[in-house]
């Protein structure tokens, strides 16, 4: 009698053992921060000011009227790709699982870089090559439209990611 | 089936529906707004190397960074798929965990 009793409940302890140790909360992509979202958004403002201010095109001949505006944007948008970084990435079981599913299905597997960090270091080149143009031979309207285009889809991508990781 | 265990479906089934809701939303408006984008840009870099005002130098600039932009929008789609997965993981064992929490 005693030993059926026992037998009965093994596999109740060992369920909710398992329960236990599997209900803790699964972390699949990075934690949410604010610091971030606040800065790319104040960002985001100066340099849409920035390009609408110059959106005809530039000289080289009033460069350094420029020059500030310009190492200030590119030295933001590094810092926010470091800090955009410096996040763990979430690398456990549950991620593992699940990339092997997709896998399975012929799909890709989830994320596993931070696609704010690549927009925040292309916003940087992309400014980068804006200077040198500017300084080195002035940029046509056609191009300023391109470099603004460029940066407002890598912008947007870096804001919707970010704000997504607000759970 | 027993109507403990329905409950259970229908509550995972709920909380499943009303996360995927709330994202599919998010995720539309933003792949709406960047496969518009990308068109646009290749249709600015394309006048731009026909105009002259993109040379030779910039034009492969710019390729580069369409291939890049398409590659992160993929990539962000993944990123926010991972953030969705997480929460329906995370309201389904919380869930689960309740429904155990009420009858030890």
């Amino acid at each position: 009698m005693k030993t059926a009793i026992k037998k009965k409940w093994i596999p109740i302890i060992f369920f909710i053992g398992l329960i236990s140790v599997t209900s803790c909360k699964t972390l699949l992509a990075p934690e949410y921060d604010k610091a971030i979202v606040e800065s790319v958004t104040t960002n985001s403002q100066k340099t849409m000011s920035f390009l609408e201010k110059i959106s005809d095109g530039t000289t080289k001949e009033n460069y350094k009227e420029r020059e500030k505006e310009y190492n200030e944007l590119i030295g933001a948008y590094d810092a926010l790709k470091l800090q955009a970084k410096a996040r763990p990435i979430p690398n456990n079981v549950a991620t593992k699982k699940i990339n092997e599913l997709l896998q399975a299905k012929n799909s890709s597997a989830i994320s596993g870089d931070y696609p704010s960090a690549f927009a925040f270091q292309k916003i940087s080149e992309t400014l980068k090559r804006m200077k040198t143009e500017d300084k080195e031979k002035g940029i046509k309207p056609t191009a300023m439209q391109a470099f603004k285009g460029q940066i407002e889809i890598f912008l947007d991508q870096a804001i919707t990611y970010e704000s997504f990781l607000k759970r | 089936m027993n109507e403990e265990i329905v409950n259970i479906v229908k509550e995972i089934k709920d909380i499943a529906t009303t996360i995927l809701e709330k994202d599919i939303a998010t995720v539309r408006g933003f792949s709406e707004r960047q496969v518009e984008a990308i068109a646009k840009q290749t249709l600015i870099i394309q006048k731009g190397i026909l105009n002259g005002d993109i040379d030779e130098g910039l034009k492969e600039f710019f390729l580069d960074g369409l291939e890049a932009m398409v590659l992160n929008f993929v990539n962000t789609l993944k990123g926010i798929l991972s953030v969705t997965i997480e929460k329906i993981w995370n309201a389904i064992v919380d869930s689960l965990w309740k429904a155990i929490d009420s009858v030890i």
